[in-house]
């Protein structure tokens, strides 16, 4: 039974901690200071990416086949948005840090955590806050789409939402780690190096083990910039999503466990191992998850709809046996032009790789390698092509079904623009930066005191 | 020290009324041994005074006390009942010693979010800041106060809080005499008002002058509760004040 004179840790308002939350993260230097980078960073990846569309529109201009090539996404989306992930990567766990690491370094955490709120929503409150400071992150690269789409640019909606919305998600997984680093130093310069560790080392993992055999191909595929790249590929990717969220959640879940200072060192362990087993299982259970949605305009990530309706009637598994290297270019050349869109076309396609721990140097000389074997209802089938065009024919073969006629009009037209964006310059070198100094001064002015609370006078 | 241990075995026997129990708190840090079977009980409306120089167990003990730093053993009662660490907030607040919290923030704004999550009128928030003057440095940053003003902020927080028992450490600490005196005027109204309230004192005379009992703690360990009747009977020194019955306990 609850003691008449106790104070209900429960049901306290929400709006004065998120409205404090808030005000600390603004309150920082580090979120202006990331800013005031962020606008050249994306202003300059703006103007340059729509520099080099525009001298690639101007080679397209009488060809509609390489105009087909030039999508808004790959050219300018994409390098403009590259600004803002240097920036997260980089950047944003000193701000994210920010939000605890300062109240435990001046001791406002043992106040804080005093208050009538649960550890979870101390978190739920910084996350939030954290996910406030993404937002204003945003506006550079906001308004660099603004200003492509008033320089005449076209935007495909769905697959520009996918790329906001793979930046939120890393975003958020980067704030989630350096509050988790936080929570677990004594100090925000120790939380800083255990957070850029995690950042910086999984972008290090990103390009220096990408495409490596075995092992080091699954260690790389734990980089935080995976993340990113699939929302890149216009691919919303369920089983990503759901990975991103347990991964976030995760980190957040263990950020609660390490914030009260009161909790005995074992009892935190045991629950962080809780926190672990619990996204573990989540992430096993994403990466079974193989549905996804194209977004891209121009559908890369699919075969045309004629061919995506005739394959996905294919019931019966289809084994896929390739003898190629990971490393080796035409397996790369495969992955991305016909597996990876089985994977989401077939719904039992089974890819095996016979090479699997085997270099191209070492492999090469055997007769068999780079063949492919298609097995489909009893029937096989070999061949050594990476391209859809032929690949497609053996397997309707096999399943012997007639090759479905090509659909009209679905050919990407591709969208060439020569446009001058040096004024859009000015706005990223100037008027933004002002806007943001405004920003700073409006954040840090004196607050109103209310009447009622100096009326008995207050003196010294 | 015969005289406090038999105290400190029976701590509630001469206290029926106990408001909180501390019961066998044990603490080490490493091989130093922070606290040593600490018990004491914690009257209705009394000020009781944690008191033994720096480095005694005071702030240890009262971490331990409000759930902030885990103790090795030992039990917390509230009104007779254990409370788990984490539910003890909803019973006492502890006010930490030497804090600038949320420097960069204005003082009205520390203060407003005090009172609205713990949804207290703006007519307490007022008394708190009338009481401890605070309203010359409502619009200034926290972090640009003065050592007395921020730790008057520090108070008036602690005043806002609900709880019915307030743990402070060092009150009295960065205020001159006559600020001193001020503040003890404040807590002795809190008390009066109802509100329990333990405060660690280094300094003897403060001490003296603003708590109903005292527990004397020296290294880690209990080294005589009561009032200072008490403690005078206790070390056969009928006129000795606090400080000479400290330097005989310890």
């Amino acid at each position: 039974m609850r003691s008449p004179d106790a104070v209900p840790v429960r049901g306290a308002p929400l709006r004065p901690l998120l409205a404090k939350e808030l005000r600390e993260i603004v309150s920082g230097r580090a979120l202006w200071t990331m800013l005031l980078i962020l606008c050249p960073l994306v202003g300059y990846s703006f103007w340059q990416a729509v520099v080099l569309y525009g001298e690639a529109s101007a080679a397209a201009r009488d060809s509609p086949v390489l105009a087909s090539g030039l999508s808004p996404l790959d050219g300018v989306l994409v390098p403009t948005f590259g600004a803002l992930y240097v920036a997260v990567t980089l950047l944003f766990p000193f701000v994210a840090i920010r939000s605890l690491g300062r109240e435990k370094e001046t001791g406002a955490l043992r106040l804080l955590v005093q208050l009538p709120y649960r550890a979870p929503t101390l978190i739920a409150a910084k996350m939030t806050a954290i996910f406030g400071a993404w937002l204003l992150a945003l506006v550079p690269a906001a308004s660099a789409v603004v200003i492509w789409a008033a320089l005449g640019g076209h935007l495909y909606a769905p697959e520009t939402a996918d790329l906001l919305f793979g930046h939120l998600l890393y975003g958020l997984l980067v704030g989630a780690i350096a509050l988790f680093a936080a929570s677990i130093s004594e100090s925000s310069a120790t939380a800083a190096i255990i957070a850029l560790a995690f950042t910086i080392g999984s972008w290090v993992l990103d390009f220096a083990l990408a495409g490596q055999p075995g092992a080091l191909d699954w260690v790389a595929r734990l980089s935080l910039t995976q993340t990113l790249r699939t929302f890149e590929q216009g691919l919303f990717s369920i089983g990503l999503l759901l990975g991103v969220v347990a991964a976030i959640a995760g980190f957040a879940a263990l950020s609660a466990v390490w914030l009260h200072p009161g909790m005995p060192p074992r009892t935190k362990l045991l629950r962080s191992l809780a926190c672990v087993a619990a996204v573990a299982v989540v992430l096993a259970l994403a990466t079974r998850l193989g549905s996804s949605l194209d977004l891209a305009e121009d559908r890369r990530n699919s075969f045309s709809a004629a061919d995506q309706r005739a394959l996905a009637e294919l019931r019966a598994p289809l084994l896929i046996t390739v003898r190629l290297a990971p490393e080796d270019p035409r397996y790369v050349d495969l992955r991305r032009n016909v597996l990876a869109k089985l994977e989401r076309a077939v719904p039992g396609v089974v890819i095996r790789l016979a090479t699997t721990g085997q270099s191209v140097v070492g492999s090469t000389g055997e007769e068999a390698y780079g063949e492919i074997e298609y097995s489909y209802a009893g029937r096989t089938d070999k061949s050594r092509s990476t391209s859809p065009r032929e690949i497609l024919p053996l397997l309707y073969a096999l399943a012997e079904r007639p090759v479905p006629p090509p659909g009209a009009g679905e050919d990407y037209p591709g969208y060439p623009l020569v446009a001058d964006a040096r004024p859009a310059l000015l706005w990223f070198f100037a008027g933004l930066p002002l806007l943001i100094v405004l920003g700073w001064w409006w954040a840090h002015r004196a607050p109103p005191v209310p009447a009622q609370l100096v009326k008995d006078g207050g003196q010294s | 020290m015969t005289g406090s241990t038999a105290i400190a075995r029976n701590p509630t026997a001469a206290h029926p009324t106990a408001l909180m129990e501390v019961v066998g708190v044990a603490k080490r840090y490493g091989e130093q041994r922070a606290l040593v079977d600490i018990s004491f009980t914690v009257n209705a409306g009394e000020v009781l005074g944690l008191i033994g120089p720096n480095g005694s167990g005071k702030t240890t003990l009262l971490e331990a006390v409000a759930g902030l730093a885990p103790a090795d053993s030992g039990r917390i009662l509230w009104r007779g009942t254990s409370p788990a660490p984490s539910r003890r907030r909803e019973f006492m607040f502890y006010l930490p010693d030497g804090l600038r919290p949320w420097d960069e923030q204005y003082v009205a704004r520390v203060v407003e979010f005090f009172a609205a999550a713990y949804g207290r009128p703006a007519s307490i928030t007022a008394q708190a800041i009338g009481a401890l003057g605070l309203a010359p440095v409502l619009r200034k940053q926290v972090g640009a106060l003065s050592k007395g003003y921020g730790r008057r902020l520090m108070l008036a927080l602690a005043l806002i809080t609900p709880q019915p028992l307030l743990l402070m450490d060092e009150p009295f600490d960065g205020f001159d005499l006559r600020q001193t005196r001020e503040i003890m005027a404040v807590v002795r109204d809190v008390a009066s008002n109802g509100r329990t309230l333990v405060l660690a004192i280094h300094q003897l005379i403060d001490a003296e002058r603003v708590c109903d009992r005292f527990v004397l703690l020296a290294d880690g360990q209990v080294r005589g509760i009561g009032t200072l009747a008490d403690l005078r009977a206790q070390t056969g020194m009928p006129a000795a004040g606090l400080e000479d019955v400290f330097l005989a306990l310890t």
